[in-house]
């Protein structure tokens, strides 16, 4: 009912490195990998996905694994899947093994993607159940390096009205955003003005779930 | 956690070229985002502590309201299939006797099913669950009370009351409760006097021999009046034939026609 089959059902190959490789080298910024992720939150085509609960960069290695277990388990004829995340574009360097500090920026080692937590990675639909699905969502999920879960549509609703719930009937009259807001105990001192929009739910790469 | 540092302001020539911070923060450490989990700063862990999540508790504890029964009326297809298993036992054979079972060992349980097998008798294991409500709609009701506790039906299509009994009797781990033969409940002095009663076709040879003596007794019954008349002229005509050699034989036929 309301499914808008892809082209190929099968999920596409991604290059480990881009068609124009970068030439110079970029910083780290790590804040692409902190806090909650502003895109591919929501489901589009698909009905079931794997959801990350933490930051982190896929390189091609996790690109492969998920092409081949997704392409292992699911029915091309039933099934389709698409990726939720871009190719990888962010350019990682690396200094070669047994250097001392310095010398410069090392040389660049693989292109990576960020995933911030909260972001869908892949997307699989068609005439399926949750049930059917789950098996290799769990595999390909465990073998992510952030913690992840396979989710369906009604799952992630649940999910966030779970949230909003704890967040509403939290009997606790102290809550992080409001000693943050308010400063209170001069607490910012010892907190980053990230926190004002983290609200104690994100430490690092970290999504915290069970806070709030 | 940003330490401060008082600069070293050269007197009031920077103060008044510029400014400069009167804090500056001394970043020390690692950077924000790590692999592994970073140690918080002590205030911060107080904080993450006094700010958790305290769950709504209800006015009165679960522990002192009674347990609430799931009444899930799931209605399940197998369950479905097991009341109209019973319903069909129920209907087709006429002798249903509930035991009592306490647990057998499994080769005693084979062997008292070939027993009863024999006799055309099967034993089937049923839920108390699911024949309570099949009962209480059918016309069984008074076999409710029976049916608790682990129990097996004992069902046959003929009445072999005292084979069962027998069987029964060899196995002291079933105990009759009751039975229902021919829509008739019985307990188990009712079984055992029913067993004592000869069987079906002796008592249908019986009341029909009853029944038939009365009509093979009408035609002698009719036929007595002149069956008696008969023999008396019979007997008449003797006495008539011996008593052309004497006498005395006269007057009584005589006698016995008057009586008579």
């Amino acid at each position: 009912a309301g499914i808008t089959f892809p082209e190929r059902p099968k999920l596409k190959f991604m290059d480990k490195v881009p068609a124009v490789p970068k030439v110079r080298r970029e910083p780290r910024q790590l804040r692409d990998i902190r806090g909650p992720s502003r895109e591919a939150t929501d489901f589009t085509q698909g009905q079931y996905g794997i959801l990350a609960l933490g930051g982190g960069y896929l390189h091609w290695g996790h690109f492969e694994m998920i092409r081949l277990t997704i392409g292992r388990g699911m029915d091309p004829k039933t099934t389709f899947a698409i990726w939720r995340v871009p190719a990888p574009s962010k350019p990682v360097t690396r200094k070669s093994l047994g250097h001392r500090m310095g010398g410069g920026k090392g040389p660049i080692d693989r292109y990576v993607t960020a995933v911030k937590s909260g972001r869908l990675v892949v997307e699989v639909g068609g005439r399926c159940e949750f049930e059917e699905v789950k098996p290799f969502l769990a595999q390909v999920a465990r073998k992510l390096p952030f913690p992840a879960v396979p989710v369906s549509r009604r799952g992630l609703q649940q999910m966030r009205r779970e949230e909003e719930e704890k967040r509403l009937n939290n009997q606790n009259p102290w809550t992080f955003e409001r000693v943050v807001a308010a400063n209170m105990l001069g607490m910012r001192k010892y907190l980053s003005p990230r926190d004002l929009q983290l609200k104690g739910r994100y430490w690092g790469k970290f999504f915290l779930k069970h806070r709030v | 956690a940003p330490a401060a540092k008082m600069a070293a302001r050269s007197g009031g020539a920077a103060w008044r070229r510029g400014w400069l911070p009167a804090l500056q923060f001394v970043r020390r450490g690692s950077k924000a985002v790590t692999r592994h989990w970073k140690a918080m700063h002590f205030q911060r862990q107080k904080l993450m502590a006094v700010t958790e999540y305290l769950a709504p508790r209800p006015a009165v504890p679960p522990r002192c309201l009674a347990p609430r029964k799931e009444t899930l009326e799931e209605d399940d297809g197998y369950v479905r299939l097991l009341r109209r298993q019973v319903e069909e036992v129920f209907r087709d054979n006429r002798m249903i006797a509930i035991c009592q079972y306490n647990s057998m060992p499994d080769e005693d349980v084979v062997l008292m099913r070939h027993y009863l097998r024999k006799h055309n008798i099967e034993v089937k294991f049923v839920l108390n669950e699911i024949v309570r409500p099949v009962l209480s709609q059918s016309k069984y009701k008074n076999l409710l009370p029976l049916f608790v506790a682990r129990n097996i039906l004992l069902v046959s299509p003929e009445t072999k009351a005292k084979e069962m009994l027998r069987v029964l009797k060899g196995v002291p781990q079933i105990n009759l409760l009751g039975a229902c033969i021919d829509d008739t409940i019985l307990s188990r002095q009712g079984v055992e006097n029913f067993a004592k009663l000869p069987s079906l076709e002796a008592s249908q040879g019986q009341t029909a021999g009853a029944l038939a003596l009365l009509p093979s007794q009408t035609s002698s019954l009719l036929q007595r009046g002149s069956a008696h008349l008969t023999a008396l002229l019979d007997q008449h005509i003797r006495r008539l034939q011996a008593g052309e050699t004497g006498s005395p034989a006269e007057p009584a036929p005589a006698q016995s026609l008057g009586a008579h």
